[in-house]
């Protein structure tokens, strides 16, 4: 067809801004639609398939029960349950788009802990006070447990499920290395000491995994240099809407960082960037080739032949475990962080929403819950259960630590410092020349340039 | 004979005398536009409409305002002007992500000529087996999903891959170490397949008697291929080096799967970044601006195509 250029053009340009236009017709401002009637004959629940609990059959197991149970005490309600596959970006990311829609929004979803503030800020979810008094369970959560969930007075979200660190040592290795057991750090110089022993004895092993780097996303700052940060003299992460990205306590966990990396105490590059680093100490405890680890909760479960991820009988015997120590002593050091349930502001039966969440707290399910997903249950009267505490070795020590674990933040930006954090602590293991001033300016203008200036804080 | 009638119009003189006024025909030898044409265009524009300009569409005005995946602007967002632009213009990661994509586009727009080119040029002279083979492999490797070729360039690549132990290198983590040289060998691999069976084609379509004239003038191989063979395949190559551009610049999931953009940034082109934004940091809007200049700078490259795919008649 014959037509000038210019008409071309403009043609092009024409049908852009229709284009637009049509949309910008359409996707101009929502807000949340009320809820409905109340009494909907199914409620949805969404949960992770395959990445919060051990097994997908041992997903499966739970939901289901805790589903049969609901029905059979509820005739006339059905419980419809969403799986979603994928890690846990695919799980946020999902439940993000479900909850845009009301008609798709789950009823009860599984959250996580780090995600609940934000959640709670875009209108999604419901609050639970009027409820909570009335339940056997909520005043058994530890202060810190019930916390995670509240924000401005309300409670959005209560915990399904708590993972808490501390450190795992090969008492056989350390015996190799002339290391008294059982080993109780008091400090972090404690730490450094039996590193460097095991590297001076036992050349071929792993001294201490530390992790590093951006590739294991929030999971590896949880089970990594967080749990340092929290147990110095200035703990903060978030002060109001401001990042902290240079205080005393993140300069000395960077030091601490970077003495084991130049020390040759660490892992490799290869492995601490692996995006599965938070669980290779799993695999590699086994195979004796790594003698201390910044573990998590669920290890010891994993070891147990029911669980079987990978299966070690000799764990209880070889493996000790002790709370990881503040930077000069005196306290327990942990970072906190798990799962939570979340009623939806658009809910068609919150209070059969709520029924099932009774439901999956009571001691039976909670505890099952425990052991099949690698958590501490946020109950007290749970975790010094036998049913949890006989499950696997070291879990009645975890349980005892979580009061004194700290939460991470639960903001919008918190995604922002971890990148930062992740380039900052990933550039001391790339390249040995880095000094913690420069890793400190990695993570400052990081996030500064994503969020403004204005929004990171140096504390003295 | 054509004459004109008294009030101007053509008129025709008729066999036996008398004149007729010819009805105003249109010249045959231009070129007009069918409007019958429109119905059976109809489904392929609704199509895009639908599925190309107005999603676009959208992805333009979301660009300009302040939506989020989660949080309060989640549900209620609004236009906000220029103020997505403004933060883009002081990103300092954006021009790196500009600057790592361009690097990453002709890095890869080379490697795949080239080695589609000297795969392409040796097939025709090798013997019928080994023809098979590396065809077959390098069409593989064009075929692989990206998941596929990404898992095996990590493990390749990574402290204790196949990379190292060949080299006698085999700690070496060469992923981590030179990742945006890495990532685009990998894309390199697995677009030369693509490249191979196009210029095998059109090496096919080079006269055999050019090349007999030009061996009977005692031409050099090299002097064959610099200047009878490589004029004859330019309009190819300038196709192929278009289509592998625009193949390129949207290839998110290849370096998602190796790298996630790191470490650092070191990887972190436009697509990635993009991701990124909008799904890791929850900033919808400022992805989809990201988004934005994509499609423009892509959309650049399209029509280049366009002008160079012309049939010169």
């Amino acid at each position: 067809m014959r037509m000038g250029r210019l008409t071309r053009c403009a043609l092009a340009a024409l049908s852009l801004a229709v284009a637009a236009g049509v949309a910008a017709c359409s996707g101009t401002a929502h807000t949340a639609t009320s809820p409905s009637s109340g009494n909907a004959k199914t409620i949805k629940v969404a949960f992770g398939s395959t990445y919060v609990f051990d097994t997908t059959g041992l997903t499966n197991k739970w939901w289901n029960q805790v589903a049969q149970q609901f029905e059979a005490s509820h005739p006339g309600i059905k419980v419809q349950l969403v799986p979603i596959p994928g890690s846990y970006n695919d799980i946020v990311n999902k439940l993000s788009l479900l909850y845009r829609n009301p008609s798709t929004a789950p009823d009860v979803a599984e959250i996580p802990t780090g995600q609940i503030g934000l959640w709670a800020s875009s209108g999604y979810l419901r609050p639970l006070n009027s409820e909570l008094p009335s339940t056997s369970w909520w005043n058994e959560f530890p202060a810190v447990v019930q916390s995670e969930g509240t924000f401005g007075g309300k409670v959005y979200a209560v915990n399904q499920g708590e993972n808490d660190s501390a450190i795992f040592y090969n008492k056989k290795l350390f015996a190799q290395a002339g290391i008294s057991v059982p080993w109780t750090p008091h400090n972090w110089s404690d730490i450094l000491a039996a590193a460097r022993k095991i590297k001076a004895k036992l050349p071929g092993v792993i001294p201490l995994w530390f992790l590093a780097g951006s590739g294991s996303g929030a999971n590896g700052l949880l089970q990594g240099i967080n749990n340092f940060i929290v147990g110095t003299a200035t703990p903060k992460i978030q002060d109001g809407n401001k990042w902290v990205v240079d205080s005393p306590g993140i300069r000395d966990s960077l030091t601490l960082l970077k003495t084991v990396v130049d020390e040759g105490l660490d892992a490799s590059e290869s492995q601490l960037f692996s995006p599965n680093a938070v669980t290779t100490p799993l695999a590699l405890f086994p195979q004796g080739k790594l003698a201390i680890a910044i573990g998590s909760n669920y290890y010891p479960g994993n070891w147990t032949k029911f669980i079987n991820a990978p299966a070690w009988p000799a764990a209880p015997q070889t493996m000790g475990v002790v709370p990881i120590p503040t930077e000069h002593g005196g306290g327990i050091a942990s970072t906190l962080g798990g799962w939570d349930y979340a009623i939806s502001a658009n809910s068609g039966n919150p209070k059969a929403a709520f029924d099932l969440i009774n439901i999956m707290e009571n001691r039976q399910n909670s505890i099952d819950a425990a052991n099949w997903a690698g958590w501490v249950p946020p109950n007290k009267t749970y975790w010094t259960a036998p049913a949890f505490t006989n499950f696997a070795f070291s879990q009645a020590l975890f349980g005892q630590i979580l009061p004194h674990a700290t939460l991470t933040p639960s903001s919008a930006n918190y995604s922002i410092w971890v990148q930062g954090m992740g380039n900052a602590t990933g550039q001391i293991v790339q390249n040995p020349n880095t000094t913690v001033n420069q890793a400190i300016n990695t993570l400052k203008s990081y996030v500064s340039n994503q969020l403004g200036p204005d929004s990171v804080e140096t504390l003295k | 004979m054509a004459t004109m009638n008294a009030s101007g119009a053509p008129a025709e003189m008729l066999p036996f005398g008398g004149r007729q006024d010819v009805p105003q025909r249109k010249r045959l030898d231009v070129e007009r536009f069918q409007w019958g044409s429109m119905v059976l265009l109809l489904p392929a524009l609704v199509l895009l409409v639908l599925l190309f300009l107005i999603p676009v569409g959208y992805a333009f005005f979301l660009g300009f305002t302040n939506l989020r995946l989660v949080g309060p602007t989640a549900l209620s967002y609004h236009f906000t002007g220029l103020a997505n632009v403004r933060q883009l213009l002081h990103d300092n990661v954006f021009p790196l992500s500009v600057e790592l994509t361009a690097i990453f586009v002709v890095g890869s727009v080379v490697g795949t000529v080239i080695v589609g080119l000297a795969l392409a040029l040796l097939m025709r002279t090798a013997n019928g087996l080994i023809r098979i083979l590396v065809g077959g492999v390098a069409v593989v490797a064009w075929m692989m999903p990206a998941v596929t070729a990404g898992m095996t360039w990590y493990a390749s690549t990574t402290a204790g891959g196949t990379f190292g132990t060949l080299l006698g290198l085999s700690s070496s983590d060469f992923l981590h170490s030179q990742p945006l040289l890495i990532v685009t060998l990998a894309n390199t691999w697995s677009q030369c397949g693509f490249a191979m069976l196009v210029f095998a084609a059109a090496l096919r379509n080079i006269p055999s008697e050019v090349i007999e004239a030009a061996t009977l003038e005692n031409a050099s191989r090299v002097q064959r291929f610099r200047m009878i063979m490589l004029p004859l395949l330019r309009p190819t190559i300038v196709t192929t080096v278009l289509l592998v551009t625009l193949l390129t610049l949207a290839n998110f999931s290849l370096i998602y799967i190796m790298t996630q953009g790191g470490p650092g940034n070191s990887t972190n082109i436009l697509p990635v970044y993009s991701y990124q934004q909008a799904f890791s940091f929850n900033n919808l809007a400022y992805g989809a601006l990201i988004g934005d200049v994509m499609v423009i700078i892509a959309t650049m490259f399209g029509f280049a195509y366009v002008r160079a795919s012309k049939v010169r008649v």
